[in-house]
């Protein structure tokens, strides 16, 4: 009759064990192999209530004297057994710890985590500050150089203006001059045909006088 | 390049040339125009010989050939030719012999002004006054020399040239610690320039400077001034100059150095601030307290 006792126990403890390493995976599961799992323990649940049966059976079939160790050895099992229901329960629901962490972020790497997010932030903004700086100082060097381009363009065009109106100038001189060069022409020429009639004419006097002159002989 | 032959060659033509213009002074015929023929030959020749003492880079031979050319020039009463020569005469010279080139340069600019090309004239004292400036370091006259050519330039309505030259009038006469007539001219330049489309965005920097003029020579004006200015000027007022401006006048009421070197610091590290701006700063700073403060 013990050894029976003795037997049930062995296979309770087995089946215990297996029961609350799946109810350890059960969690982590999801889906398909969620169900199996939670079919194959409420199996082994269902085995585990039998054997506990079996067992207050056994009991009941010991001569009183020797019940009390077996009666109390039932009951932590029963114990057990229910503490393994309620976890199995629970598994069940609750959407495991590994879930949410990994929707919330671990917790207990998070403070390590989050110096380092900050550290990182702040030192873009750092960087990012430094680039606008940087940026801010080359748009004035630009403005200065604009600046000075500007008052150069100014001079540049005033000097062009003048140059131009030097040379409208200069154009209206030489045609001055270039009348004057032709009226100067006019005039020789005008002198020389008035030499050349006068010399013609003395010579028409002169040789008019020798005529004269001869005649009279 | 043989420039030792060049300049036995050069040194042969002036030779030359001595012989053909003392022959023409006592030839009769130096009445007619045999006499210039020969006179303009040997300027040529002066010309030449100059040119190649250039190439042999023997600068006051050349200046004085140059000098020479142009003496002739005035005896055949080319003063266009004259002008020029003295002008080749001076830059010949500005590489060897300052005080010469000085002297050349004046003659030409007395030429130019008695033809009436006030231009030139003006562009040349503008040379004149660079030497000044750069190797003699003769800043008074330098400064006399930029004032006649702004002169000029405004009689002949250049006003950009004008404006330039008055701009370094007034920074030399700050630095001299004229601050009256500096304050004048940069006031007026600030105000010529306001209007004018192109030179607007430098107005704001000359009427910094008018303002910090102002400020050595009294804080009160200088609030009185910086008012006027942004009244006349708004665009004056969101430039980070009369920013910094306000500040130093905060800090010099407080009689607070720390809040004005740092204010100082502040617009350097965006812009740095040039020989000029520092030491009219270091003397506000100076009027601040007794004893002796270092800008950088």
């Amino acid at each position: 009759m013990s050894s029976d006792f003795e037997t049930y126990e062995q296979d309770f403890g087995t089946i215990t064990a297996e029961v609350t390493n799946k109810i350890g995976k059960i969690p982590k599961l999801s889906g398909e192999e969620k169900t199996q799992l939670v079919l194959n323990v409420d199996k082994q649940l269902e085995e585990v209530r039998e054997l506990l049966e079996q067992m207050d059976l056994e009991v009941r079939e010991i001569p009183i004297q020797s019940r009390a160790m077996y009666t109390t050895r039932l009951k932590s099992y029963k114990q057990e057994m229910e503490k393994l229901e309620k976890d199995f329960k629970r598994s069940r629901i609750a959407y495991s710890d590994e879930v949410r962490n990994e929707l919330l972020g671990d917790d207990a790497i998070s403070s390590e985590g989050q110096r380092a997010h900050l550290l990182d932030n702040t030192e873009r903004l750092e960087r990012s500050s430094r680039r606008l700086e940087a940026g801010y100082q080359i748009a004035v060097e630009t403005e200065q150089v604009g600046q000075e381009i500007l008052s150069n363009l100014h001079t540049d065009r005033e000097k062009i203006q003048k140059a131009r109106e030097r040379l409208r100038e200069t154009d209206a001189n030489l045609g001055k001059s270039s009348r004057i060069l032709t009226g100067m022409l006019r005039r020789i020429i005008q002198n020389r045909v008035l030499v050349f009639v006068l010399g013609a004419i003395i010579l028409l006097t002169i040789i008019l006088a020798i005529y004269l002159n001869l005649r009279s002989h | 390049m043989d420039t030792s032959g060049k300049e036995k060659e050069a040194i042969q033509l002036m030779a030359d040339a001595d012989k053909k213009v003392k022959s023409s002074g006592s030839f009769l015929g130096g009445m007619f125009g045999g006499g210039h023929h020969k006179v303009e030959e040997a300027c040529e020749m002066y010309c030449r010989a100059a040119n190649m003492f250039k190439m042999a880079k023997n600068w006051s031979a050349a200046g004085s050939a140059f000098c020479k050319a142009a003496r002739l020039h005035m005896q055949l009463q080319n003063k266009h030719d004259c002008a020029t020569s003295f002008i080749d005469a001076g830059n010949a010279y500005k590489k060897s012999d300052p005080n010469e080139a000085i002297k050349c340069l004046n003659a030409a600019i007395d030429i130019y002004t008695d033809m009436g090309r006030f231009t030139i004239a003006a562009k040349h004292h503008i040379s004149t006054a660079e030497i000044y400036e750069s190797e003699l370091v003769d800043i008074e006259k330098a400064i006399a020399h930029y004032e006649q050519a702004a002169d000029y330039y405004k009689g002949e309505e250049s006003n950009s040239s004008a404006n330039k030259c008055l701009l370094k009038v007034g920074a030399y006469c700050a630095q001299l610690e004229q601050y009256q007539k500096a304050i004048e001219i940069y006031e007026q330049v600030g105000a010529s320039t306001m209007d004018n489309p192109l030179l607007k965005y430098s107005a704001k920097e000359y009427f910094f400077k008018a303002a910090l003029c102002h400020f050595i020579v009294d804080e009160l004006n200088a609030k009185i001034a910086v008012e006027k200015y942004e009244e006349m000027f708004p665009a004056f007022s969101d430039s980070r100059e009369c920013k910094l401006l306000k500040k130093l006048l905060e800090a010099h009421e407080e009689q607070n150095c720390e809040a004005f070197t740092e204010a100082v610091k502040e617009f350097d590290s965006i812009s740095r601030l040039d020989q000029w701006h520092t030491t009219l700063l270091l003397r506000i700073k100076k009027t601040i307290q007794g004893d002796e403060g270092d800008l950088k």
